[in-house]
């Protein structure tokens, strides 16, 4: 119970702050820092998988209603919800993940979570900024703002486990 | 039956993330522009409320720059009335000034502001009861800014230049030729200028305009300055055109009401 009121609470807070804060951050259009997907990232490890697909799908759809695009950020999140158990499994360290903890830096090591944070943060760019363009022309511009975005975004979320997820 | 069952017990997540991904898709490619902005029109009486607050923090941050667009505009808008009267001194008649005013403005403050978006939106803080419509253009002291795409009770969004959907019928101000003026969605502070033919000649520094063809904008308003051409289409110009309006320090802005808007239509739908 515990659990899911703290999750639910964490929901609502990166919502707000990435519209109220991270969308006013504006250092160049090829630079965007989505960090609400720290919502998904940080789930606990033996959440249902439908349950992560459905929180994935609402997380998209509340920052479309806020951000006015129709099913941009759905879709993204939706993607990265469904890959993320594969990725946790891909990078299980030896003897897997101890029960109580949860994907943080502070349990699995700095590198571990970093490596794990740019593939679900590059994943969700590309298929944002993809969507977004929904085009092939201007292809490498908008590789640039992805990998650019993704290493702005990555930061942010390494740096929010100092500060905030300290525990 | 039973496989059946084991097949949707086995790939339930698989279906359910299919499942997902053809809604969120389908919401992609359903979200017309039309839908789009009835959508933002919802979101933007959900979040209108927060951003206000937000704005009022923001609005006390900015008061110094606020004051010194003042002042300039103030400055402008004395050496204009100056170049007016004297033309009314000289006992010049000038047609629009006779009759009933053609044009008056609305001043509204933006309080959402997102430029580095391939299909920005901007909120302002005027709506219908402020006599804030569809269809209406807005300007700021620096240059155009866009159109008012929906607008409730006391919110209105707009679609500013820098939206890939917004279009504009804009012309060279020294020789009069009308193009249509896009964004290209790569940096706020550059649009595209189309469908100049190639005899035309052109240099860099000319002034783009409004062309008043439509009837939301007045003609001249202006809009950017000529920053380099090419000739890559064959028959037309590419026309890369530095914007006037800086949309990352936009602020405060005109809305512009045409009171003979309705005439107009209603005169060109005639013949169609």
């Amino acid at each position: 119970m515990y659990i899911i009121a703290r999750n639910i609470f964490r929901f609502v807070v990166v919502i707000l702050f990435q519209v109220l804060v991270m969308d006013n951050v504006m250092i160049s259009g090829y630079m965007i820092p989505y960090i609400y997907i720290l919502f998904i990232i940080l789930m606990p490890f033996e959440t249902p998988r439908w349950v992560q697909l459905l929180s994935g799908f609402a997380l998209g759809f509340t920052m479309d209603l806020f951000t006015g695009t129709p099913g941009m950020h759905t879709a993204a999140c939706v993607l990265i919800a469904f890959i993320r158990p594969y990725m946790l499994e891909l990078l299980a360290p030896r003897d897997g993940y101890e029960p109580e903890t949860y994907p943080r830096i502070h349990y699995y090591g700095f590198i571990w979570f970093l490596k794990y944070t740019v593939i679900i943060v590059l994943i969700h760019h590309l298929a944002l900024f993809y969507l977004e363009v929904f085009q092939l022309k201007g292809f490498f511009s908008t590789l640039l703002r992805v990998i650019l975005s993704t290493i702005l975004s990555t930061s942010t979320i390494v740096l929010s486990q100092y500060f905030v997820f300290r525990k | 039956m039973r496989t059946l069952l084991r097949f949707f017990q086995k790939y339930s997540n698989l279906l359910l993330f299919l499942l997902l991904e053809i809604l969120a898709i389908t919401l992609i490619i359903q979200g017309s522009s039309f839908q789009r902005s009835k959508l933002i029109a919802l979101n933007r009486q959900v979040s209108g409320f927060v951003y206000n607050k937000v704005d009022g923090a923001r609005e006390y941050f900015s008061l110094k720059d606020v004051n010194e667009q003042l002042v300039e505009e103030n400055t402008e808008l004395r050496n204009r009335l100056d170049q007016i009267s004297s033309l009314l001194d000289s006992a010049t008649v000038l047609n629009e000034v006779k009759g009933e005013h053609r044009y008056s403005f609305v001043q509204s403050r933006i309080v959402n502001n997102n430029i580095y978006k391939q299909y920005n939106y901007l909120t302002l803080n005027k709506g219908k009861e402020q006599g804030v419509f569809r269809n209406m253009g807005v300007i700021s002291d620096q240059g155009l800014v866009g159109i008012i795409l929906e607008s409730s009770a006391n919110f209105a969004t707009l679609i500013p230049i820098i939206n890939r959907d917004f279009k504009l019928s804009a012309k060279i101000k020294t020789n009069n030729y009308a193009g249509i003026l896009q964004w290209d969605g790569i940096s706020p502070r550059f649009a595209v200028l189309t469908e100049i033919p190639f005899h035309v000649s052109l240099s860099e520094g000319d002034t783009i305009v409004s062309s008043g063809f439509s009837s939301i904008f007045p003609e001249g308003i202006e809009v950017g300055k000529i920053e380099s051409f090419s000739l890559e289409k064959g028959n037309f110009y590419d026309i890369r055109v530095e914007l006037f309006t800086n949309f990352q320090n936009l602020y405060q802005v005109n809305v512009i009401r045409n009171y003979r808007q309705e005439e107009q239509l209603n005169l060109e739908n005639l013949h169609r």
